[in-house]
């Protein structure tokens, strides 16, 4: 055996130590490496798939017996009007009977026929949704202006001033629409990756704690070096995980229709960034503390409760919140990291709120960071059974 | 040398360790030995810096110890577990890290450990995929890692295999013989008997009793065994002698007055053949089981 010499100045830092056992340990994780590429083809087969939905030209062939035939080519000819996506073809049967067959022959979608007071779509089992809102509407005109001109008027006659448009005093209707579900996206991400990192990190910390692997670090180094590297491990594989999945959002979105919201995305997403990282901190402390409290990790159940708790708070106010009370939550760490960005979304936030929430999610996040380290390192070295918050807060070290 | 001078610690209202002092003189091993919750894991958390320390210090070399003097120290906890799911090497590499190694000399240090515990061959293996008995190895190697200025070992062989144990006694016979003091805690009396230079034995949080082996064989009252040609009746009468055991020729008999025992081989060898006339030392248990009755 050779003596080394020891060359403490030379050394990384304990805590980058940590980190980066941390981040390669996990990032050579199959399983952690399965998840995020499953999420990744999940992600980009949902864009895949809106897209392909959104484009798409429904086909459908209506059979009609003749004294229908006249109804069904204003149908045919009208339904691009009323609906681009639908494309309708008349298919002419002798009688009912043939229309029928056509129908159970899949030669026809749907069979168009008149009744005692109106007209009836028959389809064989499944409904044919976008024919049917197309016959609707159509139908509806015909007969309209058909009795408007049996009682000497108009259809335009009729209908003046029954309008109604709609306007938005902040964006459009589709700009709302789109904000409303990449905000729904951004919430989701949030509350994934706190919830699935977040309970790494606290198992990582029971099962340094149950091998007392952590007795033999505790005595090599501090262990406020232990607690931020596993926090900055455990950020910086989340932060890596939500810019891939973000990417493969962005870029797939930029293949489909909406690629002209792409642009007007990546300033929300900046921000949503800004606020997951400073948010994900905040509970990373909290999560090793929940750690650290167990002593098995059967016991991390109980002692997650309250964090699982706050994550499903997060979630369900990041989702439902609106008005006034958004407003104020988009304020209030750290369910602002994930109102704050959905705001932003939305438009119509001053430029100084941002900067506010994140400001006030930061003095969270270093108010946890000094209240979690305190709890951490008195709890770690505690064994036998759970130990509760107050035993930790108050014990000798 | 490592000296540990009234050192104490409560809990709540039960005291742990009571005011222990001892020393761990470099070159020497140092059996640590009394039952459970005598306070030994507690000491040498103390001294380990693991656990706070409510009255007493330690001192490395003269001086109060520090965290550097700890890094480089090396610790077996008396639980043990590395990570299960990480390569051997991998994670020995970053425990000699831990403890101030730069990268390179710990690969080095780390697989020239594993060669010799005939672990050369798996160092990619997570631990959990080796058996039991190397697993243990693995945890040796993980406790003298960095090569280190001193040793504290609690129960370092409990759960070991035989084979584990003489890997573990040439390991620490070579620190030893380097001048390096080893502290280790243990059940096996045997053990400490054949391995240390030095005992200290804790009961109830105190220290009951401290030396080395034979300072403490010898610290009793005299005994001497007399084994006679003839009848040993006589020794009966003899004054400043008491007679523990009397079998024919033999007599087994603890010494009351100084000299007493001088009076009595003189009084013998007038008397006939003296075939025996031995001082007879305690068993290291026995010392055990008065110092911790």
């Amino acid at each position: 055996m050779s003596t080394q010499p020891r060359t403490d100045e030379n050394t990384e830092p304990a805590w980058l130590l940590v980190t980066r056992r941390e981040v390669v340990s996990r990032i050579t994780d199959k399983s952690f490496l399965l998840g995020t590429a499953f999420m990744v083809v999940l992600i980009a087969g949902f864009i895949g798939f809106s897209a392909w939905q959104g484009e798409r030209t429904e086909r459908v062939t209506l059979a009609a017996t003749p004294d229908a035939v006249a109804m069904a080519g204003a149908i045919a000819d009208s339904a691009p009007e009323v609906d681009d996506k639908v494309e309708v073809t008349v298919l002419e049967t002798d009688d009912e009977a043939a229309a029928e067959t056509a129908l159970r022959e899949d030669e026809a979608d749907a069979w168009l026929h008149p009744t005692d007071d109106g007209w009836q779509l028959t389809s064989e089992s499944s409904e044919q949704d976008a024919l049917t809102a197309v016959a609707r509407a159509v139908v509806r005109q015909q007969v309209l202006a058909d009795n408007a001109a049996s009682a000497g008027t108009s259809v335009e006659a009729l209908e003046t001033g029954s309008t109604v448009t709609t306007d938005f005093l902040r964006g459009d209707a589709e700009r709302a629409g789109v904000a409303e579900a990449v905000g729904f996206v951004f919430v989701f991400l949030f509350y994934f990756a706190a919830l699935v990192f977040g309970m790494q990190l606290a198992s990582s910390v029971i099962e340094e704690k149950q091998s007392r692997i952590v007795e033999i670090i505790a005595a090599a180094i501090p262990l406020r070096h232990l607690l931020a590297g596993k926090v900055l491990g455990n950020t910086a594989l989340a932060m890596i995980q939500l810019l891939v999945y973000l990417a493969v959002g962005l870029v797939g979105l930029s293949f489909t229709p909406y690629k002209s919201f792409v642009p007007a995305l990546s300033g929300p997403t900046a921000w949503f960034i800004g606020f997951f990282l400073a948010g994900f901190v905040a509970l990373a402390c909290l999560w090793a503390v929940a750690g650290s409290l167990a002593s098995r990790t059967e016991d991390l159940q109980a002692t997650s409760t309250p964090l699982t708790m706050l994550m499903l708070v997060m979630f369900f106010g990041g989702v439902s919140l609106d008005g006034r009370a958004q407003v104020v939550a988009s304020f209030v760490p750290p369910v602002s990291a994930v109102v704050m960005p959905k705001r932003i979304l939305a438009g119509g936030v001053e430029w100084w709120e941002p900067l506010l929430a994140l400001g006030l999610l930061a003095v969270f996040a270093a108010i946890t960071v000094w209240i979690g380290e305190r709890l951490y390192r008195r709890a770690l070295l505690q064994t036998g059974g759970r130990v509760s918050l107050r035993q930790a807060w108050g014990a000798a070290e | 040398m490592l000296e540990i001078r009234e050192l104490t610690r409560r809990f709540g209202e039960n005291t742990a360790v009571d005011h222990v002092s001892f020393e761990v003189p470099a070159g020497q091993m140092t059996g640590f030995v009394g039952g459970n919750g005598a306070g030994k894991t507690t000491t040498m958390r103390m001294v380990m810096g693991v656990l706070g320390i409510d009255e007493g210090e330690v001192l490395w070399q003269g001086r109060p110890i520090t965290r550097l003097d700890r890094r480089t120290f090396g610790y077996m906890p008396e639980e043990r577990g590395l990570y299960p799911k990480q390569p051997i090497l991998d994670q020995l590499v970053y425990i000699a890290q831990l403890k101030g190694l730069e990268r390179v000399a710990a690969r080095t240090q780390v697989s020239e450990l594993l060669e010799r515990f005939g672990l050369g061959e798996r160092t990619r293996d997570h631990l959990e995929k080796l058996s039991l008995g190397n697993q243990q190895r693995v945890q040796i190697i993980a406790s003298v890692l960095p090569r280190p200025a001193a040793l504290v070992l609690d129960e370092p062989f409990s759960g070991l295999d035989p084979l584990a144990v003489d890997s573990m006694v040439d390991l620490l016979r070579e620190y030893t013989s380097d001048g390096i003091p080893v502290l280790f805690s243990s059940h096996q009396l045997d053990l400490v008997e054949r391995l240390c230079d030095r005992l200290v034995v804790l009961a109830h949080g105190r220290r009951v009793a401290a030396g080395t082996v034979t300072e403490l064989r010898d610290a009793g009252v005299p005994r001497f065994r007399l084994v006679l040609g003839g009848d040993a009746g006589w020794v009966r009468d003899q004054s400043g002698l008491e007679v523990l055991d009397l079998d024919g020729g033999t007599a087994l008999v603890e010494v009351r007055q100084e000299g007493a025992e001088q009076r009595l081989v003189a009084e013998a060898t007038s008397r006939g053949d003296v075939h025996e006339f031995v001082r007879v030392r305690p068993a290291l248990s026995e010392i055990y089981r008065e110092a911790t009755a």
